[in-house]
């Protein structure tokens, strides 16, 4: 489904290519960035420094990661929270965008994709602790 | 303090980078009383910050030709024109990766669509294993100095200047490294002095003719943006279109039901890259406001009172900086901490951006976490540690030229003074 939305995205974002309104181009642009970043945190490609995986094996890993999971699950959350906050103020005030666009509308990916990425980062979270609980059947 | 020490340990665990840069610039607000509130707008700020959507179109374009056979036909015409010198090969494989990777942005895919190519055919023409190795993930990185590559292009974006002038500040320094490493190749391989073959004109031809619909590429997209005739925003929307339809329309060697696949993956960067950007706008701000860069400046400027040290210590300090961060995540973090300072010491914006590009690349082949390494170790089937001694001389060459390049503005600053 993301990928569907991901795909929309670009395909207005090309045909609206050459017709330079500039406020939509960037508009999509900050889509594409939130959108893709959901995408990233479910196949777990986010830039990070990466020495872990690398060098200690597997099993001594774990729990760092399970640490490492949740705390961006919270972070994010965060977030999602201050950005909601924030969309409903700019309801609230009314303001627009492009024209007479309500600028919420636009706005409003930013929560919701926190909110995605909180939950990715929770579930793999999860699938830490399982693994590490539970370790025969996770290698099922 | 203590939050501070927790999260370079939750970023050594590997947390992803956003949320360490998210934490602390929540961290921040918090303790200055701003409400998190500002968090959301400055991540919103991506949306307006000028010339980024050359970023997506850029990697995608880039994407869509490792896929294609396009860098079959470079690494043809690379040959043919290239072929008939002595070590021929191995100033092949230093051209055609330069390009390649100035055109697909830097992000690794040069070592799996060329050096899949190059390799074999390099230890074919009975060039030493370990060389090959070398050579191969050094290229991977090699053309990040030439336009369009996406670090420049971040890199003006952070920083706020010209791109089309640090496009043209790149040129120089780029084609020094080139110089440098290709006569080390040729060094070293002094006594496998085998050309690849004679050079003949019906072999150029025919390879041009292969290579006719991606040729006007290079030469619309460079010339243009090096004319200043394309703004960069421009020139990617041509190229990514350009190259569509060349390759998934014309030449229809990307099917289009792969597509959908391909846009993902290549999205999987750009996400990365620009939610670091969005929440580093915010960390950057509280920086700023919270006087960072002056407290930095006034304690080195206890100790370092001379530009030429000061040039010193920053490439120190970059190169521990390429070791442990990857390109992208260090332009966006740093650049605005560290133009202030340089300011000071009366160091050029673009040549900074130059010094800052060329010291970040020996990052992608710095051990512990090079990028380059471990995609070479993973593609070529070697052990890590193998592909770090290999790559080793390597990066001595590239060092002396990112020192080159950071004593000598001229090179750098030469095309700008127009």
């Amino acid at each position: 489904m993301l990928l569907a939305v991901g795909q929309i995205v670009l395909r207005i974002f090309f045909s609206y290519g050459f017709i330079w309104a500039d406020e939509l181009v960037k508009l999509f642009v900050l889509w594409i960035a939130l959108i893709a970043s959901i995408a990233a945190s479910r196949s777990n490609r986010h830039l990070r420094i990466d020495l872990l995986s690398h060098f200690v094996a597997d099993k001594y890993a774990r729990f760092p990661r399970i640490i490492v999971e949740a705390f961006a699950a919270i972070v994010c959350a965060l977030l999602a929270w201050h950005s909601w906050r924030f969309v409903q103020l700019t309801i609230e005030f009314e303001d627009s965008i492009l024209v007479d666009f309500p600028a919420w509308i636009a706005y409003s990916l930013l929560p919701l994709s926190f909110v995605l990425m909180s939950y990715r980062f929770a579930l793999s979270c999860g699938s830490e602790v399982v693994r590490a609980v539970r370790p025969d059947e996770a290698a099922e | 303090m203590i939050f501070s020490i927790a999260l370079i340990i939750l970023a050594i665990f590997g947390a992803p980078l956003f949320t360490i840069i998210a934490a602390s610039a929540m961290f921040g607000y918090q303790n200055e009383g701003i409400d998190l509130m500002a968090m959301a707008i400055e991540v919103l700020g991506i949306a307006s910050m000028p010339m980024l959507s050359a970023i997506p179109l850029f990697t995608f374009a880039g994407y869509l030709l490792s896929e294609s056979n396009a860098p079959h036909r470079l690494v043809r015409l690379t040959s043919a024109m290239l072929g008939w010198m002595p070590g021929g090969l191995a100033l092949v494989a230093l051209a055609a990766c330069a390009f390649f990777t100035a055109f697909t942005g830097a992000s690794g895919v040069t070592i799996i669509a060329l050096g899949a190519i190059l390799y074999p055919a390099l230890k074919q023409d009975g060039y030493p294993d370990n060389f090959n190795l070398g050579l191969v993930t050094t290229s991977g990185s090699l053309g990040l100095l030439f336009a369009p590559s996406l670090p420049l292009i971040l890199y003006g974006v952070v920083a706020e200047i010209s791109i089309d002038d640090l496009f043209r500040a790149g040129v120089l320094p780029g084609i020094l490294m080139l110089v440098l490493l290709s006569g080390y190749s040729l060094w070293i391989n002094r006594h496998n002095r085998k050309p690849l073959g004679s050079f003949s004109w019906g072999e150029v031809g025919s390879a041009l003719w292969e290579a006719k619909w991606e040729l006007p590429l290079p030469v619309v997209v460079l010339g243009g943006i090096y004319s200043g005739y394309f703004a960069v925003s421009e020139a990617a929307a041509v190229t990514a279109l350009y190259v569509f339809i060349v390759e998934v329309l014309i030449l229809r060697e990307i099917k289009i039901k792969e597509l959908p696949g391909l846009m993902r993956e290549s999205m999987l960067l750009v996400g990365g890259i620009l939610i670091i950007l969005g929440v580093s706008l915010a960390s950057t701000n509280y920086m700023i406001d919270a006087g960072v860069p002056q407290q930095i400046l006034a304690y080195i400027t206890e100790y370092v009172s001379s530009q030429a040290s000061f040039l010193f210590l920053l490439f120190i300090f970059l190169l521990i900086l390429g070791a442990i961060l990857d390109i992208f995540s260090a332009i966006v973090l740093v650049v605005p901490l560290i133009l202030p300072i340089a300011a000071q010491y009366g160091v050029n914006d673009f040549h900074l951006g130059i010094v800052f590009l060329a010291a970040m690349q020996l990052g992608y082949l710095t051990p512990p976490v090079g990028l380059n390494l471990f995609i070479a170790s993973y593609r070529f089937n070697r052990p890590i540690m193998n592909v770090y001694s290999a790559t080793f001389p390597f990066l001595i060459i590239l060092m002396i030229s990112v020192l080159l390049i950071m004593y000598w503005p001229g090179l750098s600053l030469w095309l700008l003074s127009d």
